[in-house]
């Protein structure tokens, strides 16, 4: 149905319209994100932008603002600035620049649900109407009740006179640029220190407009000082009006605002203050040696500057899911929009028949196994028999555009028999539950147990346990999910598509399509973000299905929602662990029991949930240890991979464990760490042997000389508490020893002088392309931009493994190592016979090739010189293929070679909302040589960052197998304003003399610190130690109130 | 489906495409004119990755309709040349390399384009909350706070040399 865009010349002939049923519009910001959540679009809109007026002027004490004003003028208007600049932080608080510049103040006032609307109460501003012929002016309150063929005009607000006192507060789900959860506004006018009148008001968002009157009659004509604000407080809670949703409850929303208005009108909060912080600080800070700060001004003559980056910048580089050609066909996917069910049928007639329409696909086109799974064929391609999750892929169109693929999408029928829900992962254990896959709900169980756990809890001097909760979070790669299959002539398929793993890719696809894997050619990069998220096949299979039977170039990219609901998600983990020790702090027990979601299928959730059991004792040596953890379908979603791979969920709970500890033994929390660690060169958790190299103690060092337990703890100036905590964790590199784990590349001296680096690797924006320039051209002796890097094409590169697991920088370097050599021989070899000189008298340069002999460093050949010399089908080549180093130890999936690192964090908690600011966030990290600054650097604040999200305010919620979430305007990843005001990074970079393995790679050694140190800043700042993630609030605020009675 | 035309300038040159009433420019632009540059992360207005400049400031493509786009100036990365604190920048972001995958990196570029041609000296609050609109989900945001910081300073730079 097409919209039609009516602009009337008059506001009568205005009113007449939406008399008849037409709505109005006018910046059109919250209407779109309304019409994009589902509600239904009008046919028709009626354009108000130009009948209203756009400008803000005062006369008599009255501030008018014409209804057409955009929010962002009201920032900056001087006159609003002087004389309401209540109205300016409101303006501020909402959305973001982007979107002020396009919503008007009429319009964020008429939706009724705008964050203007609880200043506007609170300043008792008026509104100016019209209807049947006339303008009219009316109180705000007014306008909610009015019918809409009411036209808002202007809003007028008296300017307060005299001396006042001003409150405004929006509550969100995060720092800023989020939805309102609920705002608060008050304004006092003073009179000689007694209050003559008091305007209270809340709303936005879900909770209606509304002044409190019985709370503005505790304030009315008493003397300031005599306020009794824990009664106001009271009375606010009592007389607020809002509800609950799946974000925040009613009694939070209401809590905080009350909070925000006793506070914001000079009644403080009721909190506890305690004179001293609860952690110990280290005792010994001891100075590591050797530990260097990770930043361009400090690293500046290694500091790199990535190949892709100015493309990047400029917007010129082509992602897959960019690619526009003549004729390439639209594809779309249909899904399940059903949890569970049996598929009685499926009838596409009439999609098929659509002008417009050229591919139906569903499962009967598939000619090969109708099944795939990296772990273990579950997931079918196209489902047939039964669909398993909301977003089940059942049927795929190819159309000439998208409004066609879209309609065709509408038109096919799909009969299903609803089959009961599997929504909660340990009641999918019990006995009798509704089977997700007839082969049982268990999916994995994994068991461990060493010592005598039972006589060590007997002799403990100290026991704590818990239950940690970790949520369901969205990967929210920036580019969601897509790319274009090309059938060629040859009866091959070309398929570009972002990925972590191409020729893993094609051995599935291959499979599903019944096509030789030398038939399919699998591009993968670049790829905007992946974060494990593009791990396992996503958008290909259908894809690919629609390109065969179209004949024809398809392209398809998931719209955000879309994403949402289809894309794999972290394992939410329920971990129950009591963890004992001895009177002096020694870790004698230890008894965790895991159950993990899988969603509807395996994915690599098994491979997730066993990492997580790999770090039940963190680094700690712990004697007697019993480990338990199942993994459960459901039919939410699906979960798999994500950086951190399990490993950040344990390491959540055995750091708080410890610290929580140190607090009963009376330890900091370096101490209690330092007495357990494991020793260098013993045993890995399983009895395995692990690499050498090991920097535990010196990530302790690090943690306890961070100058952060030197700073101010307790309350600043805001009135927020602020407290600084650590944890310290290390985390093995490659995909463990049971699976596969090949890696491998390959160096040519192309034509044009340079060399270029073949790796089956893909480039998410983590820095392959940067890694493989430092490696190469270090182990070569020539300059990074000698060298050009090739990868993430099955079509061109070899074999590397997968880039997950942080194992990428080891296949750079050691197949740098390993290549290098022979490829300079060669080079040099040439070079010789052309300059009629020995090879080892010569060496690589910059640039080309100079006399080994002399130090002067000047060129005798430049490599494009020598090339052009070169035969052309005999260019320098060398190759090699390796595996990536493993543990001997086969009775379970166990790592070799880890990474080392410690967090410390300081926050500040807001005893008004209770939420959470960490300030400051800084990791020590040791992973051997550094190979490209910006590309460590950006892994471990990347990571912190996603950290930080997994912490504070991120959780894909569901419901009845349905996101609640559906695009970013509801799941909160950070915006910059939640980003730490400052992160420190620092590295050690040595290796044991005998260590063999080079850099190891930084992907996921940044992330699983930062949440056991962010709940230990937290607890030092208020005594609580929050166990659920995301932090709620809610939690907080109760546990300060708590802490409250204490005191 | 109804199509009307609408006519703007696009990148300093005239343009005019047949568009529903409610297309969003975004579309318009990556579809329509093959303009990929401006990415549609979210299409709700909730990324930043969609900014382009409208009549010289920075918007959300997927929130500007084509009935809004009448005689209006739009400049999408692909034309930010024109401005040259654009160049600037540009440079400072890659210097510092303030991004990762890149997928946000034009809208960043855009949104802080528009803030030094509006404000040659923001400060760190200025920069952030300039930036409050862009998602980033690889770096953290700590790289583009650096690059940001980097491109004023040249800026100054520039206008003291210029002196
Ligand atoms: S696509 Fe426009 S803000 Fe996200
Ligand atoms: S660099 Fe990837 S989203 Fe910003």
């Amino acid at each position: 149905m097409a919209l039609t865009i009516l602009k009337p010349r008059t506001l009568d002939e205005a009113a007449g319209l939406l008399a008849d049923g037409a709505q109005a519009i006018s910046g059109g910001t919250l209407m779109q994100l309304a019409w994009l959540r589902g509600e239904a679009q009008p046919e028709r809109l009626v354009d108000l932008g130009k009948l209203t007026r756009d400008d803000i002027n005062e006369a008599d004490g009255v501030v008018t603002i014409g209804a057409g004003t955009r929010l962002a003028d009201l920032e900056t208007s001087d006159l609003i600035a002087r004389r309401l600049p209540l109205l300016v932080q409101a303006a501020r608080s909402i959305a973001a620049p982007g979107v002020r510049r396009l919503g008007t103040v009429g319009g964020n006032v008429a939706g009724r649900i705008g964050c203007l609307w609880p200043a506007l109460l609170a300043l008792d501003a008026r509104v100016t109407v019209f209807a049947d012929g006339r303008e009219t002016e009316r109180p705000l309150l007014d306008w909610l009740a009015l019918p809409s063929a009411t036209i808002l005009t202007a809003i007028r607000i008296p300017v307060p006179a005299g001396e006042i006192r001003t409150a405004y507060r929006k509550i969100g789900l995060r720092a800023a640029f989020t939805p309102s959860i609920i705002g608060a506004a008050g304004l006092l006018e003073i009179e000689d220190g007694h209050v003559r009148s008091a305007r209270l008001a809340v709303g936005a968002g879900i909770t209606r407009p509304q002044r409190l009157a019985r709370s503005e009659a505790l304030l009315t004509n008493r003397d300031l000082g005599a306020i009794d604000w824990s009664a106001l407080r009271e009375s606010l809670i009592d007389e607020i009006e809002t509800t609950s949703d799946a974000y925040r409850s009613a009694r939070y929303r209401k809590q905080a605002a009350a909070n925000a208005l006793v506070a914001g009108l000079g009644g403080g909060v009721a909190v506890s203050r305690r004179s001293s912080p609860r952690h110990l600080a280290p005792a010994e800070p001891i100075q590591p040696d050797e530990s260097i700060e990770v930043s361009h001004a400090k690293l500046a003559s290694r500091w790199g500057v990535r190949p892709d980056i100015a493309a990047k910048v400029a917007g010129t580089l082509e992602y897959l899911t960019d690619h526009r050609a003549p004729g390439m066909l639209i594809g779309r996917i249909l899904r399940a929009g059903i949890p569970h069910a049996n598929i009685r049928a499926i009838d596409t007639s009439a999609a098929e028949a659509l002008p417009g329409v050229v591919a139906v696909v569903t499962a009967a086109d598939i000619r090969g196994e109708n099944a795939f799974g990296i772990m273990a064929a579950d997931q079918p391609a196209l489902c047939f028999d039964k669909v398993r999750h909301m977003s089940d892929p059942v049927a795929a169109v190819a159309a000439i555009d998208a409004e066609t693929a879209a309609r065709a999408l509408s038109l096919i029928r799909v009969d299903y028999e609803p089959l009961p829900l599997v929504e909660d992962w340990e009641a999918a254990l019990a006995d009798g539950a509704p089977l997700v896959h007839a082969s049982g709900n268990l999916r994995a169980e994994f068991r461990h147990e060493r010592g005598d756990i039972e006589a060590a809890f007997a002799r403990a001097t100290h026991i704590v346990e818990d239950v940690y909760v970790t949520p369901r979070q969205m990967h929210g790669f920036m580019e969601t999910e897509g790319g274009y299959i090309v059938p060629e002539a040859d009866g091959s398929l070309t398929v570009c598509v972002g990925g972590q793993h191409g020729t893993r890719d094609r051995k599935q696809l291959s499979l599903i399509l019944g096509l030789p894997e030398e038939k399919i050619r699998v591009v993968t990069s670049p790829t905007g973000g992946a974060f494990g998220g593009k791990d396992e096949l996503h958008v290909q299979p259908a894809l690919a299905l629609l390109a065969l039977k179209a004949g024809r170039p398809v392209r398809l990219q998931l719209d955000r929602y879309e994403s949402v609901i289809a894309s794999v998600k972290r394992n939410p983990m329920r971990i129950r662990m009591r963890t004992a020790c001895d009177a002096e702090g020694r870790l004698i027990a230890q008894d965790v029991d895991v159950i993990a979601d899988s969603g509807a299928y395996a994915s690599l959730s098994p491979a997730v949930l066993e990492t997580a059991l790999e770090h039940v004792a963190g680094p700690y040596r712990i004697g007697n240890i019993r480990s338990r953890g199942r993994l459960a379908f459901t039919n939410n979603g699906i979960c798999g991979a994500f950086r951190g791979f399990g490993a950040n969920q344990m390491v959540f709970a055995i750091e708080s464990q410890v610290s929580r500890l140190a607090e009963l033994v009376g330890l900091d929390p370096v101490a209690i760490r330092r007495l357990n660690l494991r020793i260098p060169g013993e045993p890995g958790f399983f009895g395995h042997e692990v690499a050498p190299t090991e920097r535990l103690s010196e990530m302790l060092d690090a943690a306890s000389a961070n100058p952060l337990w030197r700073t101010e703890r307790g309350l600043d100036a805001e009135g927020r508490l602020v407290g600084v905590g650590m944890a310290l964790h290390h985390q093995g590199t490659g995909l463990g020893s049971l699976p596969h784990d090949p890696g491998g590349g390959r160096l040519t001296f192309r034509a044009d002088g340079k060399i270029e680096a073949a790796y089956g690797l893909d480039e998410m924006g983590q820095g392959v392309m940067p890694a493989i320039q430092a490696a190469v051209s270090q182990a070569l002796g020539c300059a990074r931009e000698d060298i050009v890097p090739v990868i993430g094409d099955t079509g061109r590169t070899p074999e590397s493994g997968s880039t997950t697991a942080a194992r990428g920088t080891y296949v750079i370097w050691r197949t740098a190592r390993d290549t290098a050599p022979g490829l300079s021989l060669k080079l040099r070899e040439a070079a010789a016979r052309l300059l009629d000189l020995r090879a080892n008298d010569l060496a690589i340069a910059p640039g080309g090739i100079r006399d080994a002999r002399s130090n002067s460093g000047a060129l005798l050949l430049r490599f494009a010189d020598l090339a052009a010399r070169l035969d052309l089908d005999a260019m320098p080549s060398e190759s090699t293929d390796f595996h990536f180093p493993k543990a001997d130890y086969t009775e379970g999936n166990s790592r070799y070679v880890f990474c080392f690192g410690a967090a410390v964090v300081r926050v500040a908690v807001d005893p008004v909302s209770g939420q959470v600011q960490v300030l400051d966030l800084d990791q020590h990290i040791a992973a051997g040589p550094i190979v490209d600054p910006a590309a460590y650097l950006g892994q471990i604040e990347g990571g912190g960052g996603q950290g930080l999200g997994f912490t504070l305010t991120e959780d894909a919620i569901m419901q009845g197998g349905a996101f609640v979430t559906r695009n970013f305007d509801t799941y909160m990843m950070p915006s910059i304003a939640d980003a730490p005001l400052a992160s420190r990074i620092t590295a050690l970079e040595s290796l044991d003399a005998d260590d063999p393995h080079g850099p190891r790679g930084v992907g996921e050694i940044g992330i699983g610190a930062v949440t056991p140190a962010i709940a230990a800043a937290i607890a030092d700042a208020t005594g609580f130690w929050p166990v659920v993630t995301p932090i709620a609030p809610e939690a907080i605020l109760d546990a300060l109130a708590g802490a409250n009675h204490v005191a | 489906m109804s199509r009307e035309t609408v006519s703007f300038r696009l990148n300093g040159a005239p343009v005019t495409v047949a568009a529903a009433a409610d297309r969003r420019l975004v579309d318009i632009l990556r579809d329509d004119l093959a303009l990929t540059a401006t990415k549609a992360a979210c299409r709700v207005g909730r990324c930043g990755s969609c900014m382009v400049l409208v009549n010289g400031e920075a918007v959300n493509s997927c929130l500007t309709m084509a009935w809004q786009l009448d005689g209006a100036d739009v400049v999408s990365a692909e034309g930010l040349a024109a401005f040259p604190e654009a160049d600037l920048v540009r440079s400072a972001l890659a210097a510092e390399v303030s991004f990762q995958c890149g997928y946000c990196a034009p809208g960043f570029t855009v949104a802080l384009t528009a803030l030094l041609k509006s404000n040659p000296t923001p400060d760190e609050a200025d920069i952030k909350a300039a930036l409050e609109g862009n998602i980033c989900r690889c770096t953290g945001y700590l790289s583009i706070l650096r690059g940001a910081q980097a491109a004023v300073a040249a800026l100054a730079a520039q206008q003291t040399a210029a002196e």
